[in-house]
């Protein structure tokens, strides 16, 4: 049992992704330990795990629990769950950080059942309070509604946080860190799930949905050919193309164009919008995009009054008017 | 008296605007372009029961009830009223008459494959001399050995260019005062379609005329039985008056819903247009006529339902809400502004397919009547 | 006989969030409801499960942990071809965290379905989006879960569940009785959720009343109250400020399109990694 209090981070590194929310939850612990005088430690299964180890310390981990064994080659949520709640029973961390991954989002509910504690769901934000408590920052509803929760009675405090919420820290050589090696429990719990095949595939490149910029058309274009006219707009800019159902009905573009409720969730830092009314059923799929700008004749129409600029006029000529200014403005 | 949904109906209500929305409303626009249903749109509502409303579910149908099926049509026509036209049609005026009059072989052999959309229903009463005075059919039916022979035209038949199943209203060749209504199929020699008309709304719908040359149909074929034309004909359209009186509702609660939501977007005067009294006092209008109207068409199929008469429930329900469509899609377009008159926006639409819901399955004039002739044959 | 319980819920339709600051809680009589897409979807794999098998080889029993109002949502289960309907209901059962839930679904279940033998929900509701509920439910009923599936494959007492997580095409496999969560929609989507056809809404209502079941049914402590006894407690709730300050141009094209670069040219060239000129820069070359 730990006299110090202790901020847990629970190291996911099966892939580079996963790896670098790791990285980026124990920077944000960091941080919070400062404010509560705690120590940042680091909680790693797996076989052959030192190289994680020691990117760790090398990221901010003052302490490192680590169980290595071949049984542990493969993640496994119960395994994980039954092994991550004995070394929290044995050390009571504070506070259990687990990154919003799938497989994070699987072990961190069993475990917090298991140990009859309170979890927040894909934080975006951590702070420590006057009370020294934990402040978990999770959204609800797409990100219309933001709440701020804290675990009053039970310990440990867990959350789970969304993967690039945090900025990870530069590898430092230099760090320090303490190695705890924790042996396998001797009864560990029978296998009930039993992974017959894991592959590392990477989703079929997912273009729309990852692009950085994104430019989506509705039947304000006017017709297919001229909706045409933004695939050499999306050339110009390295933006894929989108569009509503409307004009995927109307067969102006294929059916995986579709962006909506039914269609592809986009998250672009830019999202151009020409002659888009707003549907719901569209406007649902577009809550990540970060900067709009709208282009519609009808200054009303929900798409406009969504946008950060919104342009009043015919899409299409604006389409032109934007061509012609980047062939202008690109430097080379 | 209890004004509010049960829980069935609010689940209908649900369950319909949910398809509409997601697979009809973004094809509106595009339907009204031109005479025809999306092939992949019909093949979508065929398992959902939408061309088997009322039909018993031993012959395919959902069995609904007939509030249910006002609420169907309501929603359907809020999103599309051409496609809720011919939905009304199909179930209240080509379905429902094998229903109540066909014999049981008729409603074996002609109401499944139309409860499952595979052909879809008409009713032909309207002749270029019969309007409101269907006593004016000139359509006959001249008995043979085999059956009967049917020459005539009907014109306005909507449903025209994809029906299927085609109820024709006739005379007898020997006794002229004496109708009948019988059985077509789209495939019989002698049956032909003509143009689809060009119509001011609703033009999703192929309304058109059909054509009857020596159409020879088998002796069977003759809706229950011979001389209850008349009878059957305003059965007919007592029940298709219900489901005309919930399309016309659907347009103006839509017409109604897009003008709020404009007012409430639309800046003048660096002010919601909202704020103003006169269009205060337009929406207070339209809210209060469609009001009026939900009520008396809900109490008409609630008569219905109930096994009550429901003739005069249901012509002032019918009379009521295709003038609700009319006065609401007016202020509609006159709340949009210029805007309204364009076609870049839904409300001109409604506007135009509002207008016919006063001319058709009887005219704001003849419903009068029949209003007129319930008040003046009640014992006093 | 394979009885499947899909645990589904009522989520608010999407454009309404009334708030309840008072509580802490979702005003959910407030806002018109709807079956969570998500359950749905669970809800639709049941169905496939159900019809795959055969004759009445499968029973399904949909459940739902919420106000009296949910109950519609059960109903239209019915009518997509649920067996059965229970809604769990109680003014001491408001508040409840997602521990809270999945211990007095597992309540229900525990009590009440002894033959369970597949449990299966969405993997995310798309209110509170936190996926915590199957898990801990999984959890509270000791049997093995699998989430975020993409196809489900019964193969003898076994469950074969393919995957794909954390850019990981898994396959894996669980005896059951087990629990399963569905992911939302991917390629090749399976469970896309069917249209309530009309004729179920009908069969529905005339087949039997949904089952309402409150605390005392389930044997529920009397003292019982969720709101309190859930281990996070929300503190503060709140739109979060979008800083979208919606400007809006007007006037000739060009005119309005030198405005949009030269004041957002810098979002614009960030996000495509490429620089851009803006009037200032018009002097070089």
């Amino acid at each position: 049992m730990s006299a110090e209090k202790q901020i847990w981070v629970w190291a996911d590194y099966r892939n580079y992704f996963q790896s670098r929310v790791t990285l980026q939850i124990l920077a944000r612990a960091s941080v919070l330990a400062e404010k509560t005088n705690a120590a940042v430690c680091a909680v790693v299964f797996g076989d052959k795990v030192d190289a994680y180890v020691k990117e760790y310390i090398a990221h901010g981990a003052q302490k490192v629990y680590v169980t290595d064994d071949p049984s542990l080659k493969t993640y496994n949520v119960a395994s994980y769950a039954f092994l991550l709640t004995s070394l929290v029973r044995r050390f009571a961390p504070e506070t259990l950080l687990i990154g919003a991954t799938r497989f994070g989002q699987e072990i961190a509910p069993r475990a917090a059942k298991q140990l009859d504690t309170g979890l927040t769901a894909d934080c975006i934000d951590l702070d420590i309070d006057d009370a020294g408590q934990l402040v978990q920052v999770a959204p609800s509803f797409g990100g219309n509604l933001i709440a701020k929760i804290i675990t009053p009675h039970t310990r440990p405090q867990m959350a789970t946080i969304r993967p690039g919420t945090f900025q990870e820290r530069p590898h430092d050589d230099d760090a320090q860190g303490e190695v705890i090696t924790v042996p396998l429990p001797e009864t560990m719990p029978s296998p009930r799930v039993r992974c017959l095949k894991s592959e590392l595939r990477p989703a079929r490149a997912r273009k729309i949905e990852t692009a950085d910029i994104v430019i989506t058309g509705g039947r304000g274009m006017g017709s297919k050919g001229k909706f045409k006219k933004l695939f050499d707009l999306a050339d110009l800019l390295h933006a894929e193309v989108g569009a509503t159902r409307p004009v995927v009905y109307a067969d102006w573009v294929s059916s995986e164009a579709l962006v909506g409720q039914a269609g592809k969730h986009i998250k672009p830092k830019v999202l151009f919008s020409f002659g888009v009314s707003g549907a719901i059923q569209h406007t649902a799929a577009l809550a990540d995009a970060r900067f709009i700008v709208a282009v519609n004749k009808n200054p009303n129409a929900t798409m406009m009054k969504l946008a950060d600029v919104a342009l009043v006029a015919d899409a299409n000529q604006v389409c032109s008017g934007i061509i012609r200014a980047l062939k202008q403005r690109i430097r080379d | 008296m209890d004004f509010n949904p049960c829980m069935k109906h609010q689940l209908i209500r649900k369950t319909v605007q949910e398809f509409a929305e997601n697979e009809i409303r973004p094809r509106a626009a595009e339907m009204d372009k031109g005479p025809g249903f999306p092939e992949d749109l019909m093949e979508k509502m065929k398992p959902l029961h939408y061309f088997g409303l009322q039909a018993p579910a031993h012959l395919g149908g959902a069995g609904l009830d007939s509030t249910s099926y006002a609420i169907v049509v309501e929603e359907i026509s809020r999103v599309s009223a051409a496609l809720g036209l011919c939905i009304t049609v199909h179930n209240s005026v080509g379905i429902y008459p094998i229903l109540r009059f066909g014999t049981r072989a008729q409603q074996q052999q002609f109401v499944p494959p139309m409860a499952a959309g595979e052909s879809i229903g008409a009713f032909c009463l309207t002749e270029a001399n019969a309007g409101s005075d269907a006593g004016g059919v000139e359509t006959v039916a001249r008995k043979t050995d085999h059956g009967f022979v049917l020459n005539g035209t009907k014109i306005f038949v909507t449903n025209g260019g994809i029906c299927g199943t085609i109820l024709v209203f006739a005379v007898s060749d020997t006794v002229p005062s004496r109708s009948s209504v019988f059985i077509v199929e789209n495939h019989t020699p002698g049956f032909s379609v003509g143009e689809i008309e060009d119509l001011c709304g609703m033009r999703a719908n192929p309304v058109a005329s059909l054509f009857f040359e020596d159409c020879a149909i088998p002796a069977d074929h003759c809706l229950g039985t011979m001389g209850q034309g008349l009878k059957i004909g305003l059965s007919a359209l007592d029940t298709g008056r219900i489901g005309i009186a919930a399309q016309a509702l659907g347009i103006a609660q839509a017409a109604f819903d897009e003008s709020v939501s404009y007012a409430k977007a639309r800046q003048q005067f660096k002010q919601p247009i909202s704020r103003f009294q006169t269009i205060q006092n337009y929406l207070a209008d339209m809210a209060v006529q469609i009001d009026a109207s939900r009520l008396l068409l809900y109490r008409a199929a609630a008569c219905k339902d109930s096994g009550r008469p429901f003739s005069s429930e249901a012509a002032m329900a019918k009379l009521h809400c295709s003038t609700t469509a009319r006065m609401v899609t007016n202020l509609a377009v006159q709340i949009h502004g210029g805007y309204g008159y364009s076609r870049e926006y839904d409300v001109e639409r409604y506007f135009r397919d509002a207008k016919v819901t006063e001319i058709y399955e009887g005219t704001s004039e003849i419903q009068r009547m029949v209003i007129a002739r319930d008040i003046l044959t009640r014992p006093t | 006989m394979l009885h499947i319980i899909v645990c589904i819920k009522q989520v608010p339709m999407v454009s309404e969030l009334p708030w309840d600051s008072k509580t802490g809680t979702l005003k959910r009589e407030a806002a018109q409801g709807m079956m969570d897409p998500s359950a749905r979807r669970a809800l639709e794999a049941a169905l496939q499960i159900k019809t795959g098998m055969g004759q009445n080889q499968a029973h399904i029993i949909a459940v739902s942990m919420g106000p009296p109002m949910a109950e519609e949502i059960l109903y239209e289960a019915k009518a997509l071809g649920a067996d059965q309907g229970v809604l769990l209901t109680d003014p001491c059962m408001a508040g409840a965290d997602t521990c809270m839930t999945a211990f007095i679904l597992g309540k229900f279940i525990t009590g009440h379905c002894p033959d369970a033998g597949l449990v299966l929900c969405g993997s995310m509701s798309s209110d509170s989006e936190t996926a915590q509920v199957g898990p801990q439910l999984a959890e509270v009923l000791d049997i093995p879960a699998i989430g975020y599936a993409r196809r489900l494959e019964l193969v003898g007492n076994c469950i074969r569940v393919e995957r794909h997580v954390d850019d990981f095409m898994e396959l894996m496999e669980m005896d059951l009785p087990g629990l399963v969560t569905i992911d939302h929609a991917g390629e090749s989507d399976l469970y896309t959720p069917r249209y309530v056809a009309l004729g179920g809404v009908e069969t529905a209502f005339k087949a039997g009343d949904v089952r309402l079941m409150d605390g005392a049914a389930l044997g529920l402590d009397k003292n019982f109250n969720a709101l309190t006894s859930s281990p996070t407690k929300i503190i503060d709730v709140y739109s979060p400020v979008t800083g979208k300050e919606n400007r809006v141009l007007t006037g000739a094209v060009k005119k309005m399109v030198d405005t949009l670069f030269d004041d957002y040219g810098k979002i614009i060239s960030s996000a495509m990694g490429k620089d851009l000129k803006t009037h200032d820069h018009e002097g070089d070359v």
